[in-house]
């Protein structure tokens, strides 16, 4: 003999069913999510690199210098060599700039004899100070954060958006 | 907006038989908590293959990158240490649901004719999962998965003719190594989970062909059903949801262990496998010399091949356990001496010498300073500054403490830097020192 459950009784076990199954999949799902997006959207601690000494540096004589930090790529650690430019005014204050063109992001070379800065690609024209001279460049070369510490010049390394008028940290 | 949906679904893809076959299967003699286990077993594999798939997303599969994969998991992904714990104790959860579907089935004798088919295919499930076990358990790559799997992989080689080429087989190659783990997780991940579902999926098919055994009493059963939903159904989700909380609690309560990273030289590391093996390990442990392939080859032929020819061995039709005494004597025999097993072996465990947590501060202290980028502990580390395989022979504590102090104090002229430590540090340094000797 097949037996039947009242209406009623029938649809309180089905909502005992359908709330466990709710219970479980909240539990489980909500982490799940956390865990696969949050990771992608952590942002790095900006870390201090030292790149050499105030004394490397002549006044008013831009020099390229090396900056080496380590990145955490997941569970990996992978050192990264970037080169900075950095300037020491006669005021014996020391400027940073990024290596890339504010334009698209070429690297720049300084250039002795004419005093400034200048775009190989697209002939974008920079000031010692990082002003824009000429050419397509929609703003000044971009400044890291800088500071020096017993004669020792630490910087933050950064990249920026390239193209735009405002500095927009990448 | 449930009932909406159906009807919208059900009027485009005619889910009427299906709803039918999946929910309302007769239950003979009606439903009863007694059942929830098969369920409860589907759940945790599901459970395992959702886990399992993320933590696939951060698992780097190589020997180099294995532990600190796991390690970033648990320390720097969200809810990492979470899901791998579900995945660990939803492993154990696994076991203990299937040991019980097991037991259930063997004593309602709902293996005989005409379920021997299922049965067969379940015992089949079963083996795979302990499949599942032994191959997960190598994955993270840390001393307690190198060593468990070298000592598993060597119960192997002592089978007689064929051991060492199944050794090799397995390892895939002559050491335990990344071939090993490579295999061991094509297989964990690929393998075994398209097999599990294959084989599930022929398991609810002769449920469904053949329906359920209901309960033993013939005549009870023959007396009334029921249909699998709602009642059923409710009742396994009742019991899922309790297993569920369980080993949410376990892996909130206690994270899957991560112990140092995989260290072929240090031999001092004792090994052991999850408990569901620990019984067998404690078996061996009385099986010495002529006697090891008993346990190695003979009893594991004998059992499994009782497991599979059950339902011939115990042909009768009758299923009422009072009336079978021999084979259920049979089965409380077996589950006596593994418990009994398994009890020692816990017992043993427990009275280990646990390392002195001074000793593991030490060690880890020696990570962060970076000592081996000087020292060189049983082959890892560089050569500048003198080898400490075996400093504890050599060295006592006062001159250790006082050289860490300020090294050049002690030793006129070293390079050794002094690394500024407090008290503390010094007596663990000091003390995971004391421990680097040949005869600990």
């Amino acid at each position: 003999m097949h037996t039947a459950e009242p209406e009623g009784r029938r649809t309180f076990l089905a909502w005992v069913s359908g709330s466990i199954a709710a219970m479980i999949g909240l539990t489980v799902g909500i982490p799940l999510i956390g865990y696969t997006i949050l990771p992608a959207l952590k942002r790095r601690k900006p870390e201090w690199t030292e790149i050499g000494t105030v004394d490397d540096l002549q006044p008013e004589a831009p020099k390229e210098m090396t900056c080496m930090y380590s990145v955490a790529d997941g569970w990996q650690k992978t050192t990264v060599r970037k080169t900075v430019w950095a300037v020491k005014r006669r005021t014996g204050e020391i400027t940073v700039y990024s290596p890339l063109c504010t334009h698209l992001g070429c690297g720049y070379r300084w250039e002795p004899e004419r005093h400034q800065f200048h775009c190989p690609c697209h002939n974008s024209i920079f000031a010692i100070d990082g002003s824009v001279l000429a050419g397509p460049a929609p703003r000044p070369l971009d400044t890291l954060p800088v500071k020096v510490e017993r004669g020792r010049i630490w910087v933050i390394y950064k990249e920026f958006k390239a193209g735009t008028s405002v500095k927009i940290e990448l | 907006m449930g009932t909406g949906l159906y009807k919208w679904l059900d009027e485009r893809l005619k889910l009427a038989p299906i709803r039918i076959a999946l929910l309302d299967e007769p239950i003979p003699g009606g439903a009863s908590w007694i059942y929830v286990f098969g369920s409860v077993t589907l759940f945790f594999f599901l459970l395992q293959m959702i886990t399992g798939m993320f933590l696939a997303i951060y698992y780097s599969p190589s020997t180099e990158h294995a532990h600190a994969s796991i390690r970033y998991i648990m320390d720097d992904v969200a809810f990492g240490s979470f899901i791998r714990g579900l995945h660990h104790w939803g492993a154990s959860g696994m076991m203990v649901a299937i040991g019980l579907h097991m037991l259930q089935v063997f004593l309602y004798g709902a293996y005989k004719r005409p379920r021997e088919l299922m049965w067969i295919v379940g015992v089949m499930l079963f083996i795979l999962t302990l499949a599942f076990g032994f191959s997960g358990y190598l994955l993270p790559w840390d001393q307690r998965a190198y060593w468990a799997t070298q000592v598993g992989i060597n119960i192997v080689g002592t089978i007689p003719l064929v051991g060492d080429v199944l050794v090799r087989i397995i390892r895939g190659g002559q050491n335990l190594g990344a071939m090993t783990l490579n295999r061991f997780y094509a297989l964990h991940t690929l393998f075994l989970p398209w097999l599990v579902m294959g084989l599930i999926g022929l398991h609810l098919f002769i449920l469904r062909r053949v329906g359920p055994a209901g309960p033993w009493d013939e005549a009870r059963a023959a007396q009334r059903s029921e249909p699998f939903w709602p009642k059923q159904v409710a009742m396994d989700a009742v019991a899922i949801g309790i297993a569920f909380i369980l080993v949410v609690g376990l892996a909130v309560a206690s994270p899957a262990p991560l112990a140092d990273p995989a260290n072929p030289s240090d031999t001092t590391f004792r090994p052991r496998p999850e408990w569901y093996f620990l019984f067998y390990y404690q078996l061996l442990k009385y099986l010495e010399g002529p006697w090891e392939v008993v346990g190695t080859l003979i009893l594991p032929i004998l059992f499994f091949s009782a497991l599979f020819l059950l339902p011939w061995l115990d042909r009768r039709k009758e299923r009422r356990p009072a009336s079978r005494p021999a084979v259920l004597s049979a089965g409380a025999g077996f589950l006596l001496i593994v418990f009994t097993l398994l009890t020692i072996s816990i017992r043993e465990v427990a009275s280990l010498p646990k390392q002195d947590p001074s000793v593991l501060r030490g060690k880890q202290l020696y990570q962060e300073l970076d000592c081996a980028g000087c020292h060189r502990i049983h082959g890892e580390g560089g050569t500048f500054g003198p080898d400490l395989s075996y400093v504890g022979d050599v060295r006592d504590r006062d001159w250790l403490i006082r050289h860490f102090r300020d090294p050049q104090a002690v030793v006129p002229g070293s390079p050794m830097p002094a690394f500024g430590l407090n008290e503390q540090e010094l007596n663990d340094l000091t003390n995971y020192m004391l421990t680097l000797k040949r005869q600990p």
